[in-house]
């Protein structure tokens, strides 16, 4: 059992986790030896990551046993192809910190930058575990790690709202948490076990039908929540919108979706338990994915202030997904696999573009930033490509998903969650020609805005990387595809 | 009658839990939140703990007289990283209190949303 894949799966865990905790004793001694170490640590577990991916991509899942206890009984790491998708966009996560690196200089105090870079390597760790887990009890440690550290990092936003902001997220997925907690031990009670593999085998093999439906309905609760699938998404604005921008990326691009990865293990856990009415669940996710979708996407073209329009994009996306889950045929659910990687990109682009617009001139807002486009023209010019993907235009990322979805909604005979997905690529569209006009079309109304130009090449390289990847994602979407597709297979029932 | 007698132990958690989630949602004071929030924890704690116990069992660690039946180990493990969690989660749930508190001079949930 120990060979590299294994390790490699072990490092990529617990490497950011060990790393975060020398990031405050090196604060202590210098501010740049820490911020050194945090990008070495980032980059080499974000590689390690990546190497996982390719890895499943290439041989499929693997597992690793650790300290050489066989599962059922030890703890089996696992990568699978949901995991492996996550781990394809851990480089996100690395361009992220990269660009921080001069955005937290000017938006966090120096007291309290060490915190900060070891709260973003334990989101990191968190992330990575919840992806790369085959036990249910590792996966609910992995998801306190990074929802609490989310909770802390959504408080260093400078604005007043952002510890009241951050104290609502910690109830909601506190609350969240404790569904998932107990819905954990039940299962334990019925099955005896706590691997994922074998408590689908034990389930599947006849156990007390209402106990079950209860535990099912507890973990799907919960993890509805840390997706913030309408109507569980009220935490959700704000805190995203307080964060600083590098963590609003983060939150909205990676974190969110750690709720759709456990949406699919609790697919794979309960796929044969008798007395599940997975069908029902289904449609009723779908709907509630719809009406996300006009409800995010209706209340987005309302906001003024940007960040709060990314923030309410990002709950119409999660809609986007969850009507692929709730599809559950093969075009959907790979389109809502595909997504939770294609979305990552997107909306990490749009808000590290945006950041850099409020790092330079000050202002985050449609009207204030009017007439930015001829100053800072490259940021601008990166901000409307992952505008164009995130509408879904072809050939970028967005469309690709929107496409495998509106297949998959008229292949199961639901034309009207089909013109749902138009409607709503419709209504995004003008939101989004709308901070293009005021960008380029519109006479600056303020002298920062005039005196603006692009920001040093540490924060415009992760942009312009991340707005091409939104695009070229949709040139190369075979690569996500051919991932996603075994795993998907697999939920079907196919093996 | 019976049934809710033998059960005894689950049916204080669900009160307990019900408890916890009547201060969550029906208290303004945040602080009370977080007391709502720890009773749900509580509760569940109870759930898991009662649910590894076997009549008349013995403490589950192995000595020259263990006899069975013992008590699940496997429970009593994931409670006690549910204790760490909670008590995470309390520390920093209180020290955004006293954050909110000096930025904007009140404890209740109501007067924060008035004066956004």
């Amino acid at each position: 059992m120990s060979e590299w894949p294994g390790q490699l799966l072990v490092s990529v865990l617990a490497l950011p986790v060990t790393g975060a905790a020398l990031c405050l004793p090196l604060h202590r001694i210098s501010d740049r030896v820490a911020t050194a170490w945090t990008l070495l640590v980032t980059t080499v577990t974000c590689a390690g990551a990546f190497m996982v991916s390719v890895r499943v991509s290439h041989v499929g899942p693997f597992s690793h046993h650790l300290g050489g206890w066989l599962a059922p009984w030890g703890i089996e790491l696992r990568a699978d192809q949901f995991g492996a998708l996550v781990g394809l966009a851990a480089p996100v996560f690395a361009l992220v910190v990269f660009y921080g690196v001069r955005y937290s200089r000017h938006a966090v105090e120096a007291a309290r930058r060490g915190p900060y870079d070891a709260l973003l390597l334990i989101n990191l760790g968190g992330l990575l575990g919840f992806s790369f887990t085959g036990d249910l009890f590792n996966l609910f440690v992995f998801m306190e790690l990074f929802s609490l550290s989310a909770y802390a990092l959504v408080a260093y936003g400078k604005q007043k709202v952002a510890a009241a902001a951050s104290f609502r997220y910690l109830v909601m997925g506190a609350f969240s948490s404790l569904l998932v907690l107990f819905s954990i031990g039940l299962l334990y009670q019925l099955t005896g076990t706590l691997n994922m593999a074998d408590m689908a085998y034990r389930l599947a093999d006849g156990v007390p039908h209402r106990p079950v439906v209860l535990a099912f309905g507890a973990l799907a609760l919960g993890f509805m929540t840390k997706a913030a699938v309408f109507p569980l998404h009220l935490w959700l604005p704000d805190a995203h919108a307080a964060a600083p921008s590098p963590v609003s990326a983060i939150l909205s691009g990676l974190v969110v979706k750690m709720g759709i990865v456990g949406l699919i293990r609790t697919y794979d856990i309960f796929q044969g338990a008798g007395g599940v009415d997975l069908p029902t669940f289904n449609m009723g996710l779908s709907t509630l994915g719809a009406i996300a979708i006009v409800f995010g996407a209706v209340l987005a073209l309302i906001q003024d202030d940007i960040k709060l329009m990314l923030a309410y994009s990002t709950v119409s996306n999660i809609g986007y997904i969850a009507v692929g889950l709730g599809l559950f045929n093969e075009s959907g659910l790979t389109g809502a696999s595909i997504h939770i990687f294609n979305h990552a990109v997107i909306k990490a682009a749009l808000f590290l573009a945006l950041g850099a617009l409020t790092f330079r001139t000050g202002y985050r807002t449609v009207s204030d930033l009017r007439g930015i486009g001829r100053r800072m023209p490259i940021t601008v010019g990166a901000l409307s490509v992952a505008v164009i993907s995130v509408v879904g235009v072809p050939p970028t990322a967005g469309f690709v998903t929107k496409w495998y979805l509106a297949v998959g909604a008229v292949a199961a005979a639901r034309p009207l969650l089909a013109a749902t997905l138009v409607f709503s690529a419709l209504v995004m569209l003008i939101y989004y020609l709308r901070i293009v006009n005021a960008f380029y079309f519109r006479p600056a109304v303020h002298e920062e805005v005039e005196r603006a130009v692009d920001p040093p090449l540490d924060m415009l390289a992760p942009v312009v990387l991340l707005s091409g990847a939104s695009l070229a994602l949709g040139l190369i979407a075979q690569v996500p595809i051919g991932i996603a597709l075994p795993g998907v297979m697999r939920l079907l029932g196919g093996g | 009658m019976t049934m809710l007698l033998d059960r005894a132990d689950y049916v204080l958690a669900i009160i307990l839990f019900l408890i916890g989630l009547y201060a969550l949602v029906a208290k303004s004071n945040l602080i009370k939140k977080i007391i709502g929030l720890n009773i749900m924890e509580t509760a569940v704690f109870i759930f898991i703990i009662t649910g590894g116990l076997a009549r008349d069992g013995s403490p589950p660690l192995v000595t020259q007289d263990t006899t069975s039946p013992y008590h699940d180990p496997v429970s009593q493990t994931i409670v006690l990283v549910g204790i760490v969690v909670a008590v995470s989660v309390t520390a920093l749930a209180l020290s955004l209190v006293t954050r909110i508190h000096a930025e904007h001079g009140t404890i209740e949930a109501d007067e924060l949303r008035g004066g956004r």
